[in-house]
């Protein structure tokens, strides 16, 4: 792959099929794109104690990340520095030492090399070379990045713009306390990962794939934050730096998040129960915060599901769906939050899953190469330059932006390494 | 609020969590159980293979006129779990269940449409009487599901409580492992 490749492959108004049907892109990705960028890897509350540890995958890398005894988060790769087994196999856990599984080399939760079974053979200087691989790693706020690229922006200035939008995100909890609850949910579907990435700004898809969704509100007279009228309503979507986008539904539902929802099970006492406490005003809490963001390439906070990308192969994706919580709010809101949440997963998911299959299927035809993302064209010059573009939610410049940027990573591959 | 109010509305939020404990219970103690009531298992197991007939049939609104007022169908991501305190991909009371049947028929609802051929197959049925009447059922569960073109196969067990003399569904817990661990739109489960 040159230089120029993308340029071609990617251009103003349209893109290529081959973005979502070639595994050598899809390959190539997977270093350019994802070990390049900063990732989200998981968040600090997951791993309370020293030692505690959760496995995940960056761009097909498998990846721990750990406390350490000093109280620090390590993102390690899970691979053995012997010959190459996955150490961690668990997808969580608490180890005082990892011990691989095929040898015995041992490692402490920073990934030194501490002990070699039969080591006659090694001179003590290597033990220092055959530690596990690190990747940089930083927080911000809980949320834990980790990237291979040799010379990564710090992640403050990656997230740009974003920043408001996370810290927003994060403050309308109480003590700005948010966890991701247990395990995550795991869905697959049989299409390319870029596929929930065109999904997760586009503000019009509601009014056509979601419609029964809205339909179920109709029954019980409650029109859904996404029964809104796509070319009238004063939501905006957002194009920001680095493939970041966003979609402010707040302007739209004046009546406030809870409003939106239908009777989920087990609402009303709760609902009583919260307002007989003088906390009602907290039931928007049991909904997401209607400012869907997504910080490019694997990290997508909608509803109050983190949404984490993880492409598996060309024509195959995971998503996982992790629950947050709001620790600092009265336990209702965190019941609440349990069966809103499934709402949208049971009867709004099962649509946008089924268009990711739909469109996969679609591209498999070679005589039809180009991809339309001309919607909203032509972007405002001044917002281009700055490197955001606002603008109706049945814009396509956050698609538009957020495939330059990944265009960018593709023509211009940053250097990889294991630290 | 009068006092009297306010503990009306105390004790209807700690009936919410009181049958989210029971069902909490109910699984994590199912492994725990004594070998069961043959006779009792005879039972139950004509009523699951009857509902799993329904379900593989799309006789939907039948199916929902098997469960009592105060019905939940709970789908856990793994087992044990507490409905209140883990994600799970659903948990549905008798008005979500009726919605959930609306869904199935809307022709827009992309999802399901076209729809899922599934073939159920249930086996393995343990029952023992249950504390309040009624009894308490333990089965195997495989589901065969084809959707555009593609099958999956879904592997898992369920539990059922069922009274009364027609034997309704009050309770039932399905535990199906892919849930953890990666599975296609499961939106045809029930
Ligand atoms: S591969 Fe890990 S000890 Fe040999
Ligand atoms: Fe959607």
């Amino acid at each position: 792959m040159t230089a120029s490749d993308f340029d071609h492959l990617v251009q103003p108004h349209r893109v290529h099929r081959r973005l979502y049907t070639d595994p050598q892109i899809f390959s190539t990705e997977m270093t350019r794109v994802f070990a390049a960028s900063w990732c989200y890897v998981g968040h600090e509350s997951e791993i309370p104690e020293a030692g505690d540890y959760r496995t995940t995958t960056l761009g097909l890398r498998p990846v721990l990340m750990t406390r350490g005894r000093d109280g620090a988060v390590n993102v390690l790769l899970n691979r053995c520095a012997h010959r190459g087994t996955v150490v961690a196999g668990e997808a969580r856990g608490c180890a005082k030492r990892f011990v691989c599984p095929y040898h015995g080399w041992t490692y402490t939760p920073e990934g030194r090399l501490v002990a070699i079974p039969f080591p006659a053979d090694h001179p003590a200087e290597d033990y220092a070379k055959l530690s596990l691989g690190r990747l940089e790693a930083a927080s911000y706020r809980g949320f834990v990045f980790a990237t291979l690229n040799a010379a990564p922006e710090p992640l403050e200035v990656w997230l740009g713009e974003a920043r408001e939008a996370l810290d927003t995100i994060i403050d309308r909890h109480p003590g700005g306390e948010l966890a991701p609850m247990g395990s995550p949910q795991l869905l697959e579907f049989a299409g390319n990962w870029k596929l929930s990435w065109d999904n997760a700004a586009d503000g019009l898809h509601a009014t056509f794939a979601h419609h029964s969704y809205n339909t179920l509100g109709e029954m019980v007279d409650t029109e859904t934050v996404l029964a809104r009228d796509p070319g009238s309503t004063p939501m905006v979507s957002k194009a920001l730096r680095n493939g970041h986008m966003v979609v402010d539904q707040r302007p739209g539902i004046p009546q406030g998040p809870w409003a939106t929802m239908r009777n989920v099970p087990f609402r009303e006492p709760l609902e009583s129960r919260l307002a007989a406490a003088g906390d009602g005003d907290l039931l928007d809490l049991a909904t997401g915060s209607m400012l869907n963001l997504s910080l490019f390439p694997n990290l997508i906070f909608v509803g109050n599901q983190l949404l984490v990308v993880e492409p598996v192969a060309v024509d195959r994706t995971r998503l996982q769906l992790w629950l947050t919580s709001a620790p600092g709010a009265p336990d209702e809101i965190d019941l609440l939050r349990l069966r809103v949440d499934e709402d949208f997963v049971n009867f709004g998911t099962p649509d946008d899953l089924d268009m990711f299959e739909r469109v996969q299927r679609g591209l498999g035809v070679p005589e039809m190469e180009w991809i339309d993302m001309s919607r909203g064209l032509p972007d405002s010059a001044g917002d281009a330059e700055a490197g955001t573009v606002s603008g109706p939610i049945t814009s396509e410049a956050p698609q538009r932006r957020y495939l330059a940027h990944y265009a960018r990573l593709m023509n211009n591959p940053a250097a990889t390494r294991a630290r | 609020m009068t006092k009297a109010l306010e503990s009306a509305v105390d004790s209807a939020s700690a009936a919410v969590l009181a049958r989210y404990d029971e069902l909490a219970a109910l699984l994590a103690t199912m492994g725990d159980r004594p070998r069961c009531d043959p006779d009792l298992s005879a039972v139950a197991t004509a009523a699951l293979l009857h509902e799993a007939r329904l379900l593989d049939a799309g006789r939907f609104e039948e199916w929902l006129g098997g469960w009592t007022d105060d019905a939940v169908l709970w789908v856990p991501l793994s087992a044990p779990a507490h409905p209140g305190r883990d994600q799970s991909l659903l948990l549905d009371d008798r008005r979500r269940l009726a919605e959930r049947v609306e869904w199935r028929r809307d022709p827009a609802a992309w999802g399901q449409q076209p729809p899922s051929l599934t073939a159920r197959v249930v086996g393995g049925v343990e029952a023992w009487p249950a504390p309040g009447g009624g009894l308490v059922a333990r089965s195997s569960l495989l589901i065969e599901e084809h959707r555009h073109g593609r099958r999956q196969q879904l592997a898992g067990y369920q539990v059922h409580e069922l009274v009364g003399d027609d034997l309704r569904r009050r309770t039932k817990i399905l535990v199906v492992a892919a849930l953890g661990t990666g599975v296609r739109n499961p939106s045809f489960l029930l």
